[in-house]
């Protein structure tokens, strides 16, 4: 069985973030700092979307930034070509992005590993691409207008709502995650991680796995991206299809662990936070590339499973150096006192 | 359910691995393939599993065609395997590991948890039976060799296949396992498995097989059982290299 | 309908710039040859490369060219310690998708290096001879450009040379083809596979220099080029390099052409669709790479 304290430590922490979520609008001092939360907030949710391929399939997309802004300009397109109300465009534009997906994941999926990577870098150059060049409807580099949903409201009232979309949009998200992680399809999705040969050879039909969560994670993410549009009103191909997005989320994702179903958020809080601030300190300088370049090739080459898991286990060793816990001991001792018989009886 | 080749063959640019086989298992037995390196068995199986495709001839199971399937459908349709170099997931724990191999049914049953209890319990029931339940909650890459041999077998069996293939099953394990897989073929034998062994070691071979097919230079040159096949000279002559 | 002469320029502008892409294609094509690495920080190097040219010739006034005596060497070099110190130690079973992120992650730190160094700023190199140009077949075709293909051309061959006709090519090739065998039968197969980085990255110096020579440098534009090598490789059919060559010349080719009707911006769309279409259709490529298949 798994141990209580990994059973009941997700609850804190969901209760946790929940209750932070609810707080955090009436603590923030002024609207601008609410504004960097539901900036925080938005990276959250795509770096959480991202661990639907990422996490459990192990695959890494550099494109989800793309998804992201394909999901903002669908939003806008929808509202301001179609006439469409700003939520029904939002969960329109989300299913369509996540139809799109589906011949994306065939190309990208089919084969292993290295073309998935090479399709959702080519993802963001295209797209960038197409929306900048197609601007009879895109706009261009001149950018897209999108209507606001709630046009009477005060900018700090438009915030605090966005920020309690944007944090039922990501317990949405984590709840879809932890029921997957726990269901045999995310039992199949792991295995497909570990080795899918092997997963295929016990019946799991690891293709059809993989571009179902696939989907899953690429309508989410253009909900996030969609739920952008509306708050900020204003879209520019260049920071809609920019590979740096992609980047962050990947960053995010595996400094904080994506094995772990807050990992992403984690990292999603400490990179978008740094990022605020960097803003602010700094302006936005060539040295951000570096930072984040830096950063990612530390965290890849040393602390693959993230920051996180990388210090718990840490903790966990120094711990068990003083105080073993029973349980693995156990474990650990039966297997070694079976491995001493059997030598036992070869000699 | 008889699984059966006609024909196969499967060529890797100029070098023919398997040259036109017609291969038949007996099924409710234990069959064992046999030739020396290089005859084409590991390819045979990777082609009778779907995992290459073959370039011509034809698999079937049970009358059902099963060429140039996917792994999975093959899976599905019956056929276990397991690797020369075994196989596990190394970051799941030994029950995962045994659970994965679980089939969801529809998407709902899929969303269903994968550690429903009549599950578990069927995971820890072989795993018991394969000596390795106190591992149960082990990470599968921190087990040992041997360990991971018969995990790999556990999982195998979840899925609960009529016919189950082995490549090398005595590769790198002490003798006291090797009597201990050898014990367990037969007695998952006599409950119903038909089972197909790639194996090296003749000894094995020769006490736990009731039918040897003989591989060659990637085809069949004799078969039969071990009394026959231990008199056969052709057999000789491929392993001596007349 | 286009006129003749328009016409020609395009073909044998397309197949100038092809041969560029050749060049460079083949650089990656060696980097996943030998360890399954999709290299994205390749088409920063040839930035970097284009922007140590451009420095040479504008600070120290010397031809362009001869910016390659250094940095054919320094290149070199920053591929063997690029593959002993970084990738080659990576664990194995996520070898690919961490390499990716680790060569991702450089290609960033280049591109914001040469922004701090260079600031944004276009530039381009000017030279004598920058304007002076040839006809043929009523085509105009600038002699920079020529240059840049001989370059290329050169390389090329000098590549092929070296993997087919001497004793380091075999044991690369060995390599590549089987890594197991190649070390039962002596090779030094770590060695190799630090040399055949360097080798591939030396293609980026050698790509980059051409590549200043007639087009304005910018920062991030390793982007514009990553895209279409990438499109390049995959189609060719991964770790195939005459099959990456053969790639290279037909889509420059079809770049340059589509560039009459669609304009600069679209006629690069090409490369997306010929990736997406090889992808869907054809996994392992067009041009017989056999690696592809389980990658």
């Amino acid at each position: 069985m798994p141990s209580a304290s990994s059973r009941y430590l997700p609850l804190g922490a969901g209760v946790l973030l929940i209750a932070a979520i609810l707080v955090f609008p009436s603590l923030a001092p002024n609207p601008y700092v609410l504004s960097s939360g539901v900036i925080v907030l938005n990276w959250a949710v795509l770096a959480t979307s991202w661990n639907f391929v990422g996490g459990f399939t192990g695959y890494i997309s550099l494109g989800h930034g793309a998804l992201a802004g394909l999901g903002g300009y669908a939003t806008g397109l929808l509202i301001t070509k179609a006439d469409l109300p700003s939520f029904v465009a939002l969960v329109a534009a989300a299913l369509l992005v996540a139809a799109l997906a589906v011949p994306i994941g065939f190309a990208a999926l089919r084969v292993r590993g290295a073309s998935f990577v090479i399709v959702s870098i080519a993802l963001v150059l295209i797209l960038l691409l197409v929306f900048q060049s197609w601007s009879s409807v895109t706009g261009g580099s001149r950018g897209l207008v999108v209507p606001r949903p709630f046009p009477g409201m005060l900018r700090p009232e438009h915030h605090r709502v966005f920020f309690f979309l944007y944090g039922g949009l990501l317990l949405l998200a984590l709840a879809t995650w932890w029921l997957l992680d726990r269901s045999r399809f995310g039992m199949g999705l792991k295995a497909i991680r570990e080795d899918e040969d092997k997963a295929e050879s016990l019946g799991t039909p690891t293709f059809a796995y993989k571009l179902t969560v696939f989907v899953v994670s690429a309508a989410f993410t253009a909900l996030a991206g969609g739920l952008y549009a509306l708050w900020f009103g204003d879209l520019d191909p260049v920071f809609q299809f920019s590979v740096l997005t992609g980047s962050y989320i990947v960053l995010m994702a595996l400094l904080g662990g994506v094995r772990n179903l807050f990992g992403p958020v984690l990292g999603a809080i400490v990179v978008g936070l740094a990022l605020e601030y960097f803003k602010v300190e700094f302006g936005s300088t060539p040295l951000h590339l570096v930072t984040t370049g830096l950063l990612l090739g530390l965290v890849v080459m040393f602390m693959p499973d993230g920051v996180i898991p990388s210090l718990a286990a840490l903790v966990q060793r120094l711990r068990n150096r003083e105080q073993s816990s029973i349980r693995e001991v156990t474990a650990a001792d039966l297997a070694e006192q079976r491995r001493r018989e059997r030598e036992a009886a070869n000699s | 359910m008889t699984l059966q080749t006609r024909g196969l063959r499967k060529a890797f640019g100029g070098v023919v691995a398997i040259d036109g086989a017609d291969v038949e298992f007996q099924p409710g037995r234990v069959n064992a393939l046999i030739g020396p390196n290089g005859s084409g068995k590991t390819t045979f199986f990777n082609c009778v599993t779907g995992m290459i495709k073959p370039d011509a001839g034809q698999v079937t199971y049970g009358g059902k065609d099963l060429t140039g399937r996917a792994p999975h459908v093959v899976a599905r349709a019956g056929v276990g395997r397991t690797f020369q170099l075994c196989r596990v997931f190394p970051r799941l724990t030994a029950v995962d590991n045994v659970l994965a191999a679980v089939r969801p049914g529809g998407l709902l049953h899929g969303l269903r948890s994968a550690h429903r209890r009549d599950e578990r319990e069927r995971a820890l029931g072989w795993l018991t039976r394969l000596g390795i339940e106190h591992l149960a909650d082990a990470e599968a890459r921190n087990m040992s060799w041997g360990q991971q041999k018969l995990l790999e077998l556990a999982g195998v069996l979840m899925a609960e296949p009529d016919t189950i293939l082995l490549d090398e099953p005595a590769g790198g394990v002490n003798p006291a396992l090797l009597d201990r897989i050898g014990t367990l073929v037969r007695e998952l034998n006599a409950e119903g498995r038909t089972f197909v062994i790639v194996e090296h070691n003749m000894d094995l071979v020769m006490s736990i097989s009731d039918h040897i097919v003989v591989f060659d230079r990637g085809r069949p040159i004799a078969a039969g059982p071990p009394a026959e096949i231990r008199a056969d000279e052709r057999v000789l002559g491929a392993y001596l290299g007349v | 309908m286009p006129s003749g002469a328009l016409l020609v320029q395009s073909i044998i502008l397309g197949l100038l710039l092809g041969g560029l892409y050749a060049l460079l294609a083949a650089g990656l094509t060696l980097y996943f040859g030998i360890m399954r690495v999709v290299m994205i920080a390749h088409s920063a190097f040839l930035i970097l490369a284009a922007y140590l040219a451009w420095w040479t010739n504008s600070r120290l006034g010397v031809d362009p060219l001869l910016s390659m005596v250094v940095t054919v060497p320094l290149f070199f070099g920053a591929g063997v310690l690029l593959q002993r110190g970084l990738l080659s130690r990576l664990r194995p079973a996520t070898l690919t998708m961490m390499s990716v992120l680790i060569t991702f992650a450089i290609a960033l730190i280049i591109e914001g290096l040469l922004g701090y160094a260079f600031s944004g700023t276009q530039r381009r190199i000017q030279l004598g001879y920058g304007t002076a140009g040839f006809e043929l077949f009523g085509a105009r075709v600038a002699v920079v450009k020529l240059i840049a293909f001989a370059l290329a051309a050169v390389s090329l061959a000098g590549l092929y040379v070296l993997m087919k006709r001497t004793q380091f090519g075999w044991a690369l090739r060995a390599t590549i083809q089987h890594r197991d065998a190649a070390r039962l039968v002596g090779i030094d197969t770590e060695r190799t596979a630090g040399f055949g980085f360097g080798l591939g990255l030396a293609t980026a110096a050698v790509g980059g220099t051409a590549l200043s020579l007639d087009t304005t440098i910018y920062p991030s534009l390793h982007w514009h080029w990553i895209g279409p090598l990438m499109a390049i490789i995959v189609v060719g059919g991964l770790g195939s390099v005459p099959g990456a060559a053969a790639a290279a010349l037909l889509l420059g080719l079809a770049q340059s052409l589509l560039q009459i009707p669609m304009g600069a911006t679209w006629a690069q769309t090409v490369f997306y669709v010929a990736l997406f279409a090889t992808l869907a259709v054809r996994p392992q490529g067009f041009f017989g790479g056999r690696l592809a298949q389980r990658f």
